[in-house]
């Protein structure tokens, strides 16, 4: 049986509420465009900020808004050992393109995961993760984005 | 000058035929490493897109037995090169997509240009961003 842990990507990129959305869009250009989990000082999940969040805010400053205006508070609570298909559901339902995964035993819901509605499509296509890894890694021949 | 989707958009796209199974679709968005897939028609019409969160309506059907048709999502609105980006990302936000359809300005044209993603907007602040002196 796959579980959620099996699927996940264990690379969370978080930043706190009080950041600038500035600091916010710099960390997905870097982590290519993933989204960014909002956490509370004491390791809390407090939010998700998408892509679709942010591009909101094109052309305004984004040095004065922080993420806390721009996430979306973030209640669900995803444990690891789940079945896929019960994540699956839970997506449909909420209609949410990323799942954070919580851990369990680790205190106050302390993120250790995010389920992309890629990693889905990944595991639906049947191919093996590793097999197009090398593939994917190359260098693009043209870069795609243009100044 | 208000900035115009043409600016933005990518040129081409990654299309599959409306007969095409849900699993062929979903191979051709891992190794392509996609979110999305255009679907066309036989005439080279555009009639949607299925993207990674409308692929998880298939899940649980049979996968080689599903077609494209049966889950894309249907192209209703127009985006053309010389919307304004605003108008744009306005439309994106409302309807959730991540990835819009641009076609000719030519009345009637159902031929994909190309797409306009939301990564590339969220690449474009970035850039602009460090293009200011702080």
């Amino acid at each position: 049986m796959m579980r959620v842990c099996d699927l996940m990507d264990r690379d969370v990129i978080f930043c706190y509420p009080d950041d600038s959305v500035k600091d916010v869009v710099r960390m997905m250009k870097a982590n290519q465009f993933r989204p960014v989990v909002v956490v509370h000082e004491s390791g809390e999940v407090w939010g998700i900020v998408t892509r679709l969040a942010v591009i909101r805010f094109y052309g305004e400053d984004l040095e004065q808004t922080r993420a806390e205006d721009v996430m979306r508070p973030y209640r669900i609570e995803v444990d690891p050992q789940w079945p896929i298909e019960k994540a699956i559901e839970l997506m449909k339902r909420t209609k949410y393109e990323h799942l954070i995964i919580v851990d369990p035993h680790a205190g106050p819901r302390r993120p250790i995961g995010i389920l992309c509605s890629f990693d889905i499509v990944h595991y639906m296509s049947g191919i093996e993760t590793g097999h197009y890894e090398q593939i994917l890694k190359m260098p693009q021949a043209w870069p795609t984005s243009s100044p | 000058m208000e900035e115009r989707v043409m600016r933005l958009m990518q040129k081409g796209s990654l299309a599959c035929s409306e007969d095409t199974s849900i699993r062929d679709v979903a191979q051709i968005m891992v190794v392509n490493s996609t979110h999305y897939c255009t679907v066309m028609n036989q005439n080279h019409e555009v009639m949607g897109i299925i993207s990674a969160r409308s692929i998880l309506k298939a899940f649980g059907r049979d996968l080689d037995q599903t077609k494209a048709k049966d889950i894309l999502v249907p192209y209703t609105f127009t985006i053309t090169p010389s919307t304004p980006l605003k108008e744009a990302i306005q439309l994106m936000d409302k309807r959730k997509i991540e990835h819009l359809i641009v076609v000719s300005d030519r009345p009637g044209s159902k031929a994909i240009l190309g797409l306009l993603h939301v990564e590339d907007i969220v690449d474009r602040m970035a850039r602009d961003e460090e293009r200011q002196p702080s």
